[in-house]
């Protein structure tokens, strides 16, 4: 719908967009044909059934696996390599279990041999603003699972990426925690005001921390929904039981309900 | 808590002496033990008057031990330094081919059949070769070292680089990570833990391999004595050879484990209480 933006435009603003992108394994269709656009400086949020391809286009939209049909771009340009400049998170951590918690966060500039001073503080400032500040030298295996994943996003953050990508970064985390790191992402993205796609399986994350949800189908996932969320930030956790809230969480229920899949 | 590693220089002297008890405790059974066994093999050759050729008694073995002390230990040392230097070069040749293997395919494919074939036939049958090929002296010794112990560090190094995560992999591919800084900061360390267990295994058979290498090819060594001892019908002192060999090898497989806790004490096997 928006990949007729001019290219200088878009070379301006880091939009992500996709246009009739998809993805095939064979004769695995994993998702597609897909087009959306995620402004810069925007988060958007996407939930659909287990295999419907969310990881997958993730990875096209990090360049790390190539789309099959159709053209994904940041900024103008096609993604046809690992982007330079992304944070993921995963769900599961990924720290090494060598390093402390500080020197997990400085992998990236290292890998990138952009680790300065500044570099080292920005890291250890990530880690105060997560909360796990008391923990800059304590190992992956000392930490709880909230702890370690607000160490993971600190890690996805210091290198100041254009995007950060979320692969279900709570799905592991009980929900207490849970609720605790969707206030933390909120902070930290609008400090930053990094663009962001969050994949997730629950729906009230998914609105709380989106400007916009996209629902997914079913494998070959397509978008079913792509719903705005007007709720002004920073959003407090009780908004999610706001009438205007759970409206929008019972319309992205729906479809589910209606394809036969219920998720979260 | 009966770790013995939570034993801290700032812990309080209470606790210190605690843990010490507990680590005594867990000393007891098996000393219990050996002195049973050796009490009962004593009795066993005093009772019936068993020959010392044919199985010496305890304290016999103990006595010649006293007595060659100073020249088993000589013997020794050439069968350490033929371990050392033989365990070194499969070391390093080990650790070499084994990232080969992980990094190449080919290499692989074109590797990995010959050396489980190696692996296969029973080295102490080809040790006379060993003279044939190399003559009688260190160097035949050395490399039976090398072929015996280089296989555990060749698989257990294919398979720890082999065994990165491979979302990390992706991960680092996201951070734009060269493949040799991948090496380094991830595979290379990931491995480790899985090296160190090839590196004990080896190096507890090395002093076994020079043994064997010295009862073909060498006049020095306690592999020599040993099969003149057994040649001359003295047996004690083929006994007290087989002590000090064995009491080496506890010594380097501690020693190993000693330079496995400093190299990796962030692995699970090696941390220590987290509350200490
Ligand atoms: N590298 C791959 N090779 C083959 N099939 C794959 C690969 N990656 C994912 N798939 C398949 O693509 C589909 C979508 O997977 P994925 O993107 O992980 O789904 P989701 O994250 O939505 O649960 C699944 O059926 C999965 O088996
Ligand atoms: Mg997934």
């Amino acid at each position: 719908m928006s990949a007729t933006r001019s290219i200088a435009g878009a070379n301006q603003r880091r939009d992500i967009v996709l246009d009739g992108v998809s993805k095939r394994y064979g004769t695995l269709h994993a998702y597609g044909p897909i087009s959306f656009t995620v402004e810069d400086g925007t988060s958007v949020s996407i939930v659909g059934p287990s295999g419907c391809g969310k990881s997958t286009l993730l990875r096209t939209i990090a360049g790390l696996e190539p789309s099959t049909d159709g053209v994904a771009r940041f900024a103008g340009q096609p993604i046809t390599k690992p982007l330079e400049n992304v944070g993921i998170v995963f769900q599961r951590d990924l720290l090494l279990d060598w390093r402390n918690a500080l020197d997990n966060v400085l992998l990236p500039a290292e890998f990138r041999g952009t680790c300065d001073d500044a570099t080292k503080e920005r890291a250890a400032r990530l880690l105060d603003q997560l909360g796990v500040g008391g923990f800059k030298q304590a190992y992956p295996w000392q930490l709880s699972g909230g702890m370690r994943q607000r160490v993971a996003i600190a890690r996805s953050m210091v290198c100041h990426p254009a995007m950060l990508l979320l692969d279900e970064p709570f799905s592991a985390l009980d929900a207490l925690t849970r609720d605790q790191m969707n206030v933390l992402v909120q902070d930290v993205r609008q400090n930053e005001n990094v663009t962001t796609i969050l994949i997730t399986h629950s729906i009230a994350e998914a609105v709380f921390l989106g400007d916009r949800v996209l629902v997914m189908s079913g494998r070959p996932g397509q978008i079913l929904d792509d719903i705005a969320i007007p709720f002004p930030r920073p959003r407090r956790l009780s908004l999610r039981e706001e009438p205007e809230f759970t409206e929008i969480v019972r319309r992205i229920r729906i479809h589910f309900e209606r394809t036969g899949i219920l998720v979260g | 808590m009966t770790n013995p590693s939570t034993i801290t220089a700032n812990a309080p002297a209470g606790e210190r002496l605690r843990k010490a008890a507990v680590y005594g405790q867990s000393l007891l059974p098996p000393i219990l033990s050996a002195v049973v066994v050796l009490g009962l093999w004593e009795a066993a050759v005093r009772t019936y008057s068993i020959p010392a050729y044919l199985l010496p008694a305890p304290s016999l073995v103990f006595e010649v031990l006293i007595d060659k002390f100073p020249m088993l230990m000589r013997q020794l040392g050439f069968t350490a330094m033929a371990s050392a230097i033989g365990f070194f070069i499969a070391l390093i040749s080990g650790i070499a081919i084994g990232a080969a293997i992980s990094a190449w395919h080919v290499f692989d494919r074109a590797i990995y059949p010959w050396l489980v074939i190696s692996h296969a036939i029973p080295k102490v049958v080809i040790a006379p070769l060993f003279l044939v090929w190399f003559g009688f002296g260190m160097t035949s010794e050395v490399l039976f070292v090398v072929v015996f112990t280089f296989f555990p560090i060749i698989v257990n190094t294919v398979a720890g680089l082999k065994g990165a995560d491979p979302e990390m992999l992706q991960m680092a591919r996201s951070m734009s990570a060269t493949p040799l800084k991948v090496l380094w900061k991830i595979k290379i360390p990931g491995a480790l833990p899985t090296i160190f267990a090839g590196i004990k295994i080896s190096a507890t058979m090395a002093p076994v391999g020079a043994v064997i290498g010295e009862f073909v090819a060498s006049n020095v060594g306690l592999g020599h004595v040993l099969i003149q001892a057994v040649g001359s019908l003295e047996t004690p002192l083929a006994f007290a050879a087989v002590v000090v060999i064995s009491i080496f090898g506890i010594i380097v497989w501690y020693a190993a484990e000693a330079l496995e806790r400093v190299s990796i004490p962030w692995h699970a096997s090696q941390r220590i209480s987290t509350t200490g």
